[in-house]
């Protein structure tokens, strides 16, 4: 009789990381710390701890002594399913890897998970399926015209055509959260600092579709990296400045890793690059901004890039702020819920971790909620505007806002937009 | 020919059996292993990849793709010496410290009372083999003594540990609950084990608490079968069944440790 076939494949999932599965004790530390299973009510499926043992038994049933022995055993297209939709159901964010006693690389396996998911025909989740047409067709997952990458720019701000520095917008910032650039783009000209951009020219920088488990998809995010990395180098560029964390940590960690080979530039968070000007005495703040500010570490530029101390230094250097820390800072930063797709996928899921993060924040009696990443400002801003409508005390008056934005309203500049 | 492990003349198991028992532990443990590595072998070298038309798991590139992560530079910036890995992450535990102190402690204890008895029994047994083949200066019986008291001590320790493990998973509400067979068979075993152990060699010695009131003649007679029973759990359970349970871990976690630069 002949033996069934493995009703789960391997692909995309690295010789290590089937041994990792194995490596996990169990102990339960990653089912302490994850954002989305505690936002869930703890639902079981959604415990990192619990993904894991479930892929394992999957590996054992189709790879393991049994299979060997009597062929492999089928798995419930129903179990499978159910497993897509709680691989799903993270942000990514990397805490259960920050926690796991075994060393785990958390993030890593996700992905993989989900890639391999897609590439059998189980996943992605939902809406997240545009992500790769939408990018393919429009360059951007707004359905944006290449042109209307351009609308933010004020009639005021000088971007040269060719320089040193370039500053890589991102989708979200330029054509959703323009504020965000507009901030970025005035800062820049008021500290003198020549710059050039991609405009027309810049392309989504593909995290959305990593994140889901989707890069292969006609090529897309290698395509992506090579076109934004050529555009760049024809900029004649040699440093450039992210405001976006999900850019940011694409541009670092999946950029390379996609065209196989180091970048010919500097890639640096717009906070690093003020913490270095500021350090040199280069910035003259011209307004107090007399507030308690908190701050919220990005899982893009915090866990997964290590970028911690910049945005405190730049928050803590603009007068007038009096600085304060939430629970669960750094590297045991608490996700705002938007990451890994799930803000697309699960709205409902990413609105539970952002009011838990909320919650957070309000603890501290800060006036303004701080963070260094548009996805989460956006999912924080909503998280607050939810807790706002239960009455939650403190809501009403928690603003959320982009370090940059206050850095520019430091240097007293005005800035416009959504 | 004899087989010494601390018995007296008239009660000792014979080296045939031993040896014969100890073959078959280490058969299935390196057959479970290859399995164990065929099976992570069934996934791909690198980022993205895909395995290529009708590869098989194969050992080898599992331990090629290991080595290959081993020593390659870290994409997220977070990657820490090997030394530094191998004594802090895995022989001291660092990243369960840093989590629990008294969870570390629990598996500190299990871990360093293991090991060190697993490597005094295998230090006795070559004493033992040697002894048969060269004249050595300290008999085996004399390097048995020599071993009773760190014995005593790594026993005691490992005991401990096995204590506080069963205790937490059967009276902290959350651990019980999140409790599934893969679990409690890896803590039933080792408690087993271990509680056998201190009977054979109280037995054995006629020590007041663990000879569970055998004495004399009796305990002549019961204690090869009981230091038997022990010898043939260990080599079982603790070698033959590591690739098949929960006990993989011992391989695979330092494994992923060391593939992952230490961790986060």
């Amino acid at each position: 009789m002949a033996k069934n076939k493995p009703s789960i494949g391997t692909k995309n999932l690295t010789a290590v990381q089937l041994m990792e599965l194995d490596a996990c004790t169990r102990c339960g530390e990653c089912v302490k710390w994850c954002p989305t299973y505690a936002a869930s009510g703890q639902k079981p499926g959604l415990a990192p701890r619990d993904k894991i043992l479930r892929w394992k038994e999957f590996m054992n049933k189709s790879y393991g002594f049994k299979a060997k022995l009597f062929g492999p055993q089928e798995i419930p297209s129903s179990e499978l399913e159910e497993f897509k939709d709680d691989v799903y159901g993270c942000t990514t964010c990397g805490i259960c890897g920050t926690v796991c006693e075994s060393g785990i690389n958390t993030v890593e396996l996700w992905e993989a998970m989900r890639a391999n998911l897609v590439k059998e025909g189980l996943g992605p989740y939902g809406k997240q399926s545009m992500f790769p047409k939408l990018v393919n067709q429009y360059n951007n997952p707004y359905l944006a015209s290449p042109e209307d990458r351009l609308k933010w720019i004020p009639d005021d701000v000088k971007i040269a055509k060719k320089a040193n520095i370039l500053y890589f917008g991102g989708c979200t910032a330029e054509l959703r959260q323009t504020k965000l650039a507009v901030a970025t783009a005035r800062v820049l000209n008021k500290l003198g600092i020549e710059f050039t951009m991609l405009g027309e020219e810049e392309w989504c920088c593909g995290s959305a579709m990593i994140r889901t488990g989707q890069p292969h998809i006609e090529d897309i995010a290698r395509r992506v990296a090579e076109h934004n990395v050529e555009a760049i180098k024809a900029k004649g560029a040699t440093k450039v400045l992210y405001a976006c964390a999900g850019c940011f940590r694409s541009s670092k960690i999946d950029w390379p890793r996609q065209l196989g080979e180091e970048l010919p530039f500097e890639v640096i968070h717009i906070t690093e690059f003020l913490q270095d000007l500021i350090k040199k005495g280069k910035i003259k703040w011209e307004k107090s901004i007399n507030k308690t500010i908190t701050y919220h570490d990005p899982c893009h530029l915090g866990r997964h890039v290590g970028v911690y101390d910049a945005p405190r230094y730049v928050l803590e250097n603009i007068p007038g702020v009096k600085f304060v820390e939430m629970d669960r800072v750094k590297e045991f930063q608490r996700c705002c819920g938007a990451g890994g797709g799930v803000k697309a996928g699960m709205p409902e899921l990413a609105l539970g971790v952002a009011e838990t993060r909320v919650e957070d924040a309000l603890e501290t009696q800060a006036d303004i909620l701080s963070s260094a990443c548009p996805f989460c400002k956006r999912n924080l801003q909503d998280g607050a505007d939810s807790l706002n409508k239960k009455d939650t005390p403190g809501a009403e008056k928690l603003e959320v806002e982009d370090i940059i934005v206050l850095v520019a309203e430091a240097l007293g500049l005005e800035v416009t937009g959504d | 020919m004899v087989y010494f492990s601390g018995l007296s003349d008239a009660a000792r198991i014979t080296f045939f059996q031993m040896m014969v028992i100890s073959i078959i532990a280490m058969v299935i443990f390196v057959v479970g292993l290859i399995i164990n590595f065929q099976k992570w072998g069934a996934g791909v070298t690198g980022y993205a990849l895909e395995p290529e038309a009708g590869s098989k798991g194969s050992a080898v590139r599992f331990l090629k793709t290991w080595w290959k992560q081993v020593t390659a530079k870290s994409e997220h910036g977070h990657g820490k010496p090997i030394l530094e890995i191998l004594i802090l992450d895995i022989l001291f535990q660092r990243r369960i410290l840093k989590r629990s102190p008294g969870r570390w402690f629990m598996h500190f204890t299990i871990f360093a009372g293991w090991m060190t008895l697993f490597a005094m029994s295998g230090m006795m047994f070559t004493v033992e083999m040697a002894e048969m083949f060269v004249e050595l200066p300290i008999s085996a019986e004399q390097f048995r003594e020599f071993l009773q008291l760190p014995n005593d001590i790594f026993g005691y320790i490992l005991l401990l540990g096995v204590l506080i493990a069963l205790v937490r998973r059967i009276f902290v509400k959350e651990v019980r609950d999140s409790s599934i067979t893969y679990d409690w068979v890896l803590i039933g075993v080792l408690f087993l084990v271990t509680v056998s152990g201190f009977v054979a060699d109280g037995i054995r010695t006629g020590d007041l608490i663990w000879n569970i009131g055998m004495s004399g003649e009796t305990a002549r007679a019961y204690a090869p079968p009981a230091a038997l029973f022990h010898s043939v759990i260990s080599l079982l359970f603790c070698i033959a069944y590591i690739p098949y349970s929960k006990y993989i871990h011992v391989i695979a976690t330092p494994l992923a440790i060391l593939a992952n630069k230490g961790g986060e």
